[in-house]
């Protein structure tokens, strides 16, 4: 089964499909044809998962990204620069062009005060001014992640910090790349579609649809088992997750073919369900994550 | 007598989308929309499956017929043991109709969005799936008690 | 003639801190670090399924949510009475141990070493008034190249970890009685080989490079030396065909090292923004409520102690306990052991993968039991880290969660002691109190997390900036 998936050319396809658009747009930088952007990370309420993610991405990776492809102007985990002088950079871009990447929810509660990313001139900038003043500006905001597209696990119920979604803030279009954390590709790739043509398709949701647009259980390597009726009574089964409550069935997204960290493994490959972590909702919808006494035979 | 009839019409129309699809598949270039339609024919392909395995049901039921003109009557204290847990089917009622959730792939671990059977869910149903064609698909059980 | 210098963000940490110092004639006599977000974990962790626990906790930390994995797992497994397998154990510990690898090497190569190596102005990323730098052309242009080189290198950690774990960060397989799937041949062999790139690069590169900023930043030996108070919950020990491959649970105080002993954990809110009938508790008594108008206090971080002291834990604790570094402790020796310490894993995880039996499914049918306790005690990538939780009605009733970045960046109690961050601070001379680098390496050598330390807010009070203010 899982050798049929990987030659079906459109499989084959997609996965090198993020490679070749990142060439494409680091040719296209280099013979002039366009220009690299500047980039705005903002990590805000959530783990700082996602920017661990894109150091794990590969074609491109994440030195192709941020030497070759776009310009990082500020990134909490990796600039060099702090305090005031990293504020004073953040500060001084919004007079520029740039995209604005942004993961981590919003923490509204008390001001916004559950979250500062720093201080500039002296005062505190919370996560909800911070992306109030650059949202606005940005030429395209990307939401990275489950907390930055919908809330998240920081908006998990009963949302102590008042979290809340970048698009509840920002009355604009924001890309939304759900997943817990985001596949670095999901990135990788629209980056480069927007260095190169703009905006990617989009869903009714605001997802590229060139990575969201197919259900798991729709090519799920397990689906014959689903479809006998072989269900897995516990972790470590090879067959079909679904009554240990896969989501499977309800996120769209191409986990199946392109798996995780160089292709080599996802959570169903992994003998455990999928949890629906790019799926709006998550996580508060998506639970139980693992139940063993649902009814299996009537 | 009337389902077998009812089978024979679902059947033929996904026939008829099937070859649609194919159809389709001949004339699209882009991968993406191909790889869309590579799922539709999945799915299907699924449904006759689904039509099929209903179908064999169905003539083992006929040794023991359906009462279909008298369909089970649930009260909301019946309903609520159909939890979907420890044995227990999962039964859903919208709009008056018990629906058998029990196989129904959204419904992993006898949940949905947070949602759990044994429940009357007309309500968020209507503000969650208005004007889906996803009622038809569902196995009925019974009709809630007037 | 004192001065004040506030640090905010400090950046190239995971989350968000403040360093907030007093300067008096270029020694800084006093200061106060604080954690700036607060998510509340342990509220939202309450009402939900027990077994959610494991995927749900990892998200508390991007960098290193395997080590949440692995407290929640083994706290679910105290409460409800499961012994794990050798098997189990090895198989979780490889994934926790290429946890380690991913974090070391990301911790040295994008967060510490830009501290002490110029970094091409080329790139905005880099760009920085960056003082201080001594290295030599030559090797700094190694250093920056090694910069790249490692990203290919902490990446392979983390598909190590997705082999058996299904993917990284917030991994699928560490669950309890082990992990999810089996490790087949091929598994292994993959393994095997990425295991080894890994190892030569530590060889061959880090090592060398860590002894390159050690030579010419040999002042770093004498400053952020903190108490010298070291605890661990141990890690990677206890199984009953292999003993223990690194270290049991110690506690090092006044030279003397002792077994530690759980009971004597406490955890204290006095200087931090919460309310409680008590200020000083142990882990299992309560969940402090947020209290944004709590006067004296300064911060969100919670003060844990043991035996009413502040605690040092990470790698150079670690080191220290099981006698494999003893050079001395200070920023530097916390940055040395660190990355020895990457050595040792990278050995430990080869031990247990050749101890594997393809194929061991250590999965079972698991049921909550309707009451239960339990505690889940493990030392992680950045120190001590403890998950207590209570079973009520099959559903989590209680969580609490004490990071190891609670250890080190912790408040004070009403002793006015400082937390072991603010004693390393503390009578560091300052070169240039217009550019303080010396607060920002001393701090980063603790590896603080503040995504980790979830139970913290920000203090909401208006104080001054990053600039001086007299
Ligand atoms: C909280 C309200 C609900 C939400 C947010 C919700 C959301 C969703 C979503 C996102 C899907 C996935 C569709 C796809 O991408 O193909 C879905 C499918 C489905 N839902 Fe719901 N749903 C809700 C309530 C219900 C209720 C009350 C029922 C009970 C009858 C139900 C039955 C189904 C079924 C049967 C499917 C599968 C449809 C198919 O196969 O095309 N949903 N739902
Ligand atoms: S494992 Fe999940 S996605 Fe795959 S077939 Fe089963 S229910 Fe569908």
């Amino acid at each position: 089964m899982k050798k049929q998936i990987n030659s079906c050319p459109n499989q084959t396809e997609k996965l090198k499909l993020v490679s070749m658009l990142a060439n494409k747009a680091i040719m296209a930088i280099k013979n002039g044809t366009i220009k690299k952007r500047n980039l705005v990370w903002l990590e805000l309420t959530g783990c700082s998962g996602n920017i661990i993610s894109l150091l794990d991405a590969a074609n491109p990776g994440f030195k192709n990204l941020a030497t070759q492809m776009v310009n990082i102007i500020f990134d909490n985990s990796l600039m060099v620069a702090e305090g005031q002088a990293a504020m004073e950079k953040l500060f001084a871009i919004t007079a520029d062009d740039y995209i604005l990447v942004v993961e981590g929810a919003i923490a509204s509660k008390d001001n916004g005060l559950y979250n500062i990313i720093g201080q500039f001139n002296g005062q505190p900038i919370t996560a909800y001014r911070a992306i109030n003043e650059l949202g606005p500006k940005a030429s395209y905001v990307i939401a990275m992640g489950a907390c930055a597209s919908d809330g998240g696990i920081s908006a998990g119920r009963p949302n102590p910090s008042g979290s809340l979604s970048v698009q509840s803030i920002l009355n604009r279009k924001v890309i939304k790349l759900p997943g817990c954390p985001c596949h670095p590709d999901w990135l990788t790739g629209t980056l480069s579609y927007i260095l190169l043509y703009g905006q990617p398709e989009l869903d009714n949701k605001d997802r590229p649809t060139m990575f969201y647009s197919t259900l798991i259980h729709d090519v799920c390597p397990r689906r014959p088992y689903f479809d006998q009726g072989i269900f897995a009574e516990k972790l470590g089964d090879k067959s079909c997750m679904f009554k240990i409550g896969c989501r499977g069935p309800v996120t769209p997204v191409d986990c199946p073919v392109r798996k995780w960290n160089q292709h080599v493994n996802w959570p169903i490959g992994d003998d455990s369900p999928c949890i629906g972590c790019a799926q709006f909702g998550f996580p508060d919808r998506m639970e139980p994550f693992i139940s063993y006494n649902t009814t299996r035979e009537v | 007598m009337s389902e077998q009839h009812f089978y024979d019409k679902d059947f033929n129309k996904t026939i008829n989308d099937i070859n649609d699809t194919i159809d389709n598949l001949y004339l699209t270039e882009d991968c993406y929309e191909k790889n869309k339609l590579l799922n539709n024919l999945r799915k299907q392909i699924a449904n006759i499956t689904m039509m099929m395995q209903n179908n064999q049901n169905y003539s083992k039921n006929n040794i023991e017929p359906v009462t279909q003109n008298d369909p089970r009557v649930f009260t909301p204290e019946e309903l609520s043991t159909y939890t979907g847990k420890n044995g227990n089917p999962a039964y859903v009622a919208v709009n008056g109709v018990v629906y058998d959730m029990t196989n129904v792939a959204a419904w992993g671990g006898a949940t949905h969005f947070g949602l759990t059977p044994g429940k009357d869910l007309s309500g968020v149903f209507a503000s969650c799936h208005d004007g889906q064609p996803i009622l038809s698909t569902l196995p009925v059980v019974g009709v809630m008690a007037p | 003639m004192s001065e004040r210098l506030v640090i905010n963000p400090v950046t190239r940490i995971s989350g968000f801190l403040e360093i907030d110092a007093t300067v008096e004639d270029n020694i800084v006599t006093d200061t106060h670090t604080k954690g700036l977000l607060f998510r509340g974990f342990e509220k939202m962790l309450t009402g939900r399924s027990p077994f959610d626990a494991v995927y749900f906790t990892q998200r508390i930390c991007g960098i290193c949510s395997s080590a949440h994995a692995m407290a929640s797992t083994m706290a679910l497994e105290d409460a409800m009475d499961i012994e794990v397998s050798d098997q189990g154990k090895y198989l979780r510990d490889i994934i926790h141990g290429c946890e380690y690898l991913q974090n070391h090497i990301r911790h040295f190569y994008q967060y510490t070493l830009p501290d002490y190596v110029a970094m091409p102005q080329n790139n905005t990323l880099f760009i920085a008034k960056q003082t201080d730098l001594r290295l030599p052309k030559i090797k700094n242009d190694l250093l920056v190249q090694h910069y790249f080189d490692s990203l290919d290198i902490s990446r392979s950690a983390h598909e190590m970890l997705a082999v058996l774990g299904g993917k990284a960060p917030h991994n699928h397989g560490v669950f309890i009685g082990g992990i999810t799937t089996q490790a087949t041949k091929e598994k292994i062999s993959r393994l095997f080989s990425l295991l080894h790139n890994i190892t030569e690069f530590i060889d061959s590169k880090m090592v060398p490079d860590t002894q390159t900023v050690a030579q010419y930043y040999q002042d770093y030996f004498e400053m952020g030396k903190g108490y010298g108070n070291f605890l661990s919950y141990g890690c990677f020990n206890n199984y009953s065909q292999l003993g223990t491959l690194y270290l049991n649970p110690f506690i090092y105080h006044d030279g003397i090292k002792q077994v530690l002993d759980p009971e004597r954990i406490t955890e204290n809110i006095a200087t931090s923004w919460y309310t409680d009938q008590t200020e000083t508790y142990a882990p299992n008594e309560t969940i402090a409520e947020p209290d944004i108008a709590k006067s004296q206090a300064y911060s969100w971080v919670k003060a844990p102690r043991y035996n009413g002291l502040p605690y040092e834990s990470g790698p150079l604790a670690r080191m220290w306990l099981s006698g494999e570094y003893r050079h001395g402790i200070s920023a530097m020796d916390r940055t040395i052991a660190r990355v020895l310490e990457a050595k040792k894993i990278a050995a430990i995880i080869k031990v247990l993968l050749s101890n594997l039996i393809p194929g061991t499914d250590v999965q079972q049918v698991y049921s909550v039991p309707s009451t239960a306790f339990g505690k889940g005690l493990i030392d992680t990538t950045r120190g001590a880290l403890g998950h207590w939780l209570k079973i009520e009605n099959q559903l989590i009733s209680f969580y609490q969660i004490i990071a190891p970045t609670t250890w080190n960046l912790s408040t004070r109690t009403e002793d006015n002691l400082p937390g072991p961050g603010e004693k390393a601070l503390i009578g560091t001379q300052i070169t240039d109190p217009s550019n303080p680098v010396e607060l920002g390496r001393i701090i980063r050598s603790f590896d603080p997390c503040i995504s980790c330390a979830t139970h913290i807010y920000q203090s909401g009070n208006l104080i001054n900036s990053i600039q001086i203010v007299s």
